[in-house]
């Protein structure tokens, strides 16, 4: 039963505890050359930790590693890198303002002339043989990888570890806020490496994703790795009772029939906002009890439609109406005053405070609620914990405590401090861009509980998303969005998979 | 510890396993407690050090007044700096502030012949105006707080010559302005009245208000801040604001202390004013400024510089030391800041 070739990383008996919590609890792990394992469990279950050890960002309290047989420290990213280990993270790890070629070869020592003056032409040379490998013929070494999709910015991430000669490959949700065919073309780049024999690891939320690509599946629960094994002794069902840990099975699709009422009162109605060449002339409305799907590829306008909507980025063009009335939104405060609020897709950069605390960040927007009389602006903390520890119980936050710093919760959870931020707000809109990215299975189904329930409370809530079974589930209405405008609108039984497939992508296949 | 670990008849490895985490505990208690208090025990040990250098001149009541009085001034700048700070705005202009409100008061005073109260008035309304100015050009058009205050710092200077030729003035300053720097209250001279209540108010401001939750929160993420409905322009604005009015504050002190006007009084306030801000980010909350740490600060500057000037060490001998102290408090606070 043992397989030929000496396993490429094996990981034994790995602990690492933080301040309050054990994010490895004696963890057993390894991967094979040339396998596609994927990497699954909830927020928090240690996957991020274990991906982090192994790419020498942290040090683990017990435990070895073996490379290759051999026993290795891994003390540091470059050795690392040095060891063939190559990592693509959540967030984009490429320096913005530098060209692909840059990126690419950052750090690996570039192609010189006279030793000392950067031979451009070589290097691009060199990036360029390397894309075309990976078949990604449409990335253009002389560009600025911030002018990238971010797609294309992953594969640039991608190609860095391949210019490495990488032996070991970790994805750490390297579908999220893809297309579905970007993430087509990501599998077979994946597969392409896999059979060039680079080991690689898939860690994703998306467990259709696990079905299609991975040969073999550990799931991760409470920092153990609870099981390994071919992913084809799996299916869907038996996968989340694993993650879970419970035998239950969560449902395929909510029943959405509570939600199929009479349309409420008009509370948002944006009329022709532009901002040229991203969004042009879009106008829809929203009403109370309604949940409204957008629906669009990355870069179809749709994140950059909401920020023109909340005044976060400004308006060349376009109207907004709260409740039939003309206001004037030019900043978020505005547009919070108007009862409008926006949960951003990017939380680290844009939703949480990471060095405040899951208090302080739960309360930042509806501060002035706690005030001891309404002329006292001094926030009673009593108060505020309270709230706060409601939040943590409602949304099932992992923290060691609201008065730990989100920067040491696990992304999902981070997600979640930065949606119970706006659910006391007490606005009338809600707007929810990719409010499940990155959160595990039953981290999802609570997302979408709370959306529910807003909009049975009588609020309008808007839900983004590029996951569009998610929107089936979920919604009542669906505007798509292709190239900054939009291109249809779905109602009740007509939102299907199937319909917004061929709306998003209707003309970009022609 | 290790003996126990290793005694025989305990289970080898879980007792190891345990101690070393017992061990690993204890260090990161340690190194947490170094890390929030290591200035107060250095604080501490200079204080004994001195006092037993010089029983009978350091550890008297006079003495302890004097340094009070002479931090005075530097708390209420440093105090006022933290508030720009904890937003991550630089001001490098409140020096110059210092100098510009000072003289214009004790112009207005000997050559215009003004009541004391309405050229105070004036020198306060000249820091709210340099405040508001800063706060336009930085968070409103979007200049950097570094290089705007370093410009302003410089158009200060040039006001401030506009008033008093770069001349020394002595006369004609009023005695009810006199008496706000010289006069005592309780046994104390009304500086450090003034600088306890604006370090006061600075606390409660930045530590149990809303606005100051916000401070921290634009400091940490502006833009996560921004969408949260927090007014980011208007509070960055309020921070120049705080820290200008404090610095004419300083300038009126100083002028009625010495009742007179020398040019250019207030830009040796500068560097320590930030030494004693970074300083006190050490103490209480590891990495955040904070006013409780930034009043620790000054204080440490303030019995450094007595008592090594009481030690009667030549001139050169107290910058290198108190540069080499500076040095030493900053890197063990935050070695045991990483660390925890």
């Amino acid at each position: 039963m043992s397989p030929p070739a000496p396993p490429l990383v094996v990981v034994k008996g790995l602990v690492k505890r933080y301040p309050g919590v054990v994010a490895l609890d004696h963890a057993e792990w390894a991967i094979a050359a040339g396998e596609v394992l994927g990497l699954v469990g909830k927020n928090g279950a240690g996957k991020s930790t274990l991906i982090k050890i192994l790419a020498g960002a942290t040090q683990p309290d017990e435990g070895e590693i073996l490379i290759g047989g051999e026993p290795t420290h891994i003390h540091s990213p470059r050795q690392a890198t040095k060891l063939g280990l190559s990592f693509v993270h959540q967030e984009l790890a490429d320096v913005p303002n530098l060209t692909v070629a840059e990126n690419v070869e950052l750090g690996l020592g570039y192609p010189k002339r006279l030793g000392v003056f950067l031979d451009r032409r070589r290097l691009r040379a060199k990036v360029r043989a390397l894309l075309d490998r990976l078949g990604e013929e449409g990335i253009d070494p002389k560009a600025r990888v911030d002018d990238l999709s971010v797609a294309h910015q992953r594969m640039v991430v991608i190609a860095r570890g391949m210019a490495a000669e990488a032996r070991l490959l970790v994805l750490d949700e390297p579908s999220a806020s893809l297309s579905n065919e970007e993430i087509e073309q990501l599998h077979r780049v994946v597969r392409g490496l896999a059979e060039g024999g680079v080991g690689i690891v898939y860690v994703t939320h998306r467990l259709d994703e696990i079905f299609q690509i991975t040969d073999r599946v550990s799931v991760m629960r409470d920092g153990k790795v609870v099981l390994s094994c071919p992913t084809d002794d799996l299916n869907k069902a038996s996968l989340i009772a694993h993650i879970t840990g419970s035998a239950e099975v969560a449902p395929e699709k909510r029943d959405r029939a509570v939600l199929t009422a009479e349309r409420g009162e008009e509370l948002l109605r944006v009329e022709g906002v532009t901002l040229p060449g991203v969004v042009e002339d879009v106008s829809f409305d929203v009403r109370a009890g309604e949940l409204l799907g957008i629906a669009g590829l990355v870069g179809s306008g749709r994140t950059e439609l909401v920020r023109l909507i909340v005044g976060a980025d400004h308006r060349a063009a376009g109207r907004i109406l709260v409740r039939g009335r003309d206001v004037r939104i030019s900043s978020p405060s505005d547009s919070r005053r108007h009862g409008i609020v926006l949960l951003p897709e990017d939380r680290r950069r844009q939703g949480a405070v990471l060095d405040f605390s899951v208090r302080k960040n739960i309360t930042l927007p509806v501060l002035p609620s706690f005030r001891p009389t309404r002329a006292v602006p001094l926030p009673q903390v009593r108060r505020e914990r309270a709230s706060a520890r409601d939040m943590v119980s409602r949304l099932g936050i992992v923290a060691a405590g609201i008065e730990q710093p989100v920067r040491y919760l696990s992304g999902g959870n981070q997600q979640k401090v930065v949606l119970a931020k706006w659910l006391e707000s007490g606005a009338d809109v809600f707007i929810f861009d990719e409010p499940t990215h990155g959160i595990d299975v039953e981290g999802k189904d609570e997302v979408y509980r709370l959306m529910e329930e807003l909009a049975l409370a009588g609020r309008a809530v808007i839900f983004i998303s590029s996951e569009f079974t998610e929107l089936v589930g979920a919604c009542n209405r669906v505007l798509v969005m292709r190239e900054g405008r939009l291109v249809g609108e779905l109602d009740g039984d007509d939102v299907t998979d199937q319909a917004l497939v061929e709306r998003c992508y209707a003309d970009a296949a022609a | 510890m290790n003996r126990a670990a290793s005694a025989p008849g305990a289970e080898p490895s879980e007792g190891a396993a345990a101690a070393a985490a017992r061990r690993r505990e204890m260090v990161d208690r340690l190194n947490s407690i170094l890390a929030r208090y290591g200035l107060l025990v250095a604080f501490a040990v200079m204080i004994l050090a001195f006092s037993l250098a010089k029983p009978d001149s350091f550890p008297t009541w006079d003495n302890t007044k004097s340094i009070l009085t002479a931090a005075a001034p530097a708390l209420i700048v440093a105090a006022g700096l933290t508030v720009p700070l904890v937003m991550q705005d630089f001001d490098l202009s409140f020096g110059s502030m210092i100098g510009l409100a000072g003289g214009a008061a004790v112009v207005l005073m000997s050559e215009d012949n003004w009541a004391w109260p309405a050229a105070a008035i004036v020198a306060l309304a000249l820091g709210l105006a340099v405040g508001l100015a800063n706060g336009f050009l930085i968070s409103y058009l979007g200049g950097s707080s570094f290089i705007i205050t370093l410009a302003m710092g410089t158009v200060l200077v040039g006001l401030e010559y506009v008033f008093t030729d770069q001349e020394t003035i002595f006369s004609g300053v009023a005695q009810g302005y006199i008496d706000i720097g010289q006069g005592e209250f309780l046994g104390l001279n009304n500086q450090i009245w003034i600088a306890a209540g604006i370090a006061i108010i600075l606390w409660v401001l930045l530590d149990k208000s809303e606005v100051g939750r916000y401070m921290y929160a634009i400091g940490g993420n502006p833009e996560a801040a921004r969408l949260s409905g927090v007014r980011i322009r208007r509070i960055r604005l309020t921070g120049f604001v705080i820290v200008a009015v404090c610095a004419a504050i300083v300038g009126i002190l100083l002028t009625a202390q010495a009742a007179s006007s020398v040019p250019n009084t207030g830009v040796p306030y500068l560097l320590p004013a930030f030494a004693a801000v970074f300083l006190g980010s050490a103490v209480f909350r590891p990495g955040e400024f904070n006013i409780p740490g930034t009043v620790v600060g000054v204080l440490f500057l303030g019995v450094i510089q007595t008592g090594l000037t009481m030690l009667q060490l030549e001139t050169y001998v107290i910058n290198l030391v108190q540069g080499a102290i500076l040095i030493v408090a900053v890197l063990v606070s935050q070695l045991g800041q990483r660390a925890a």
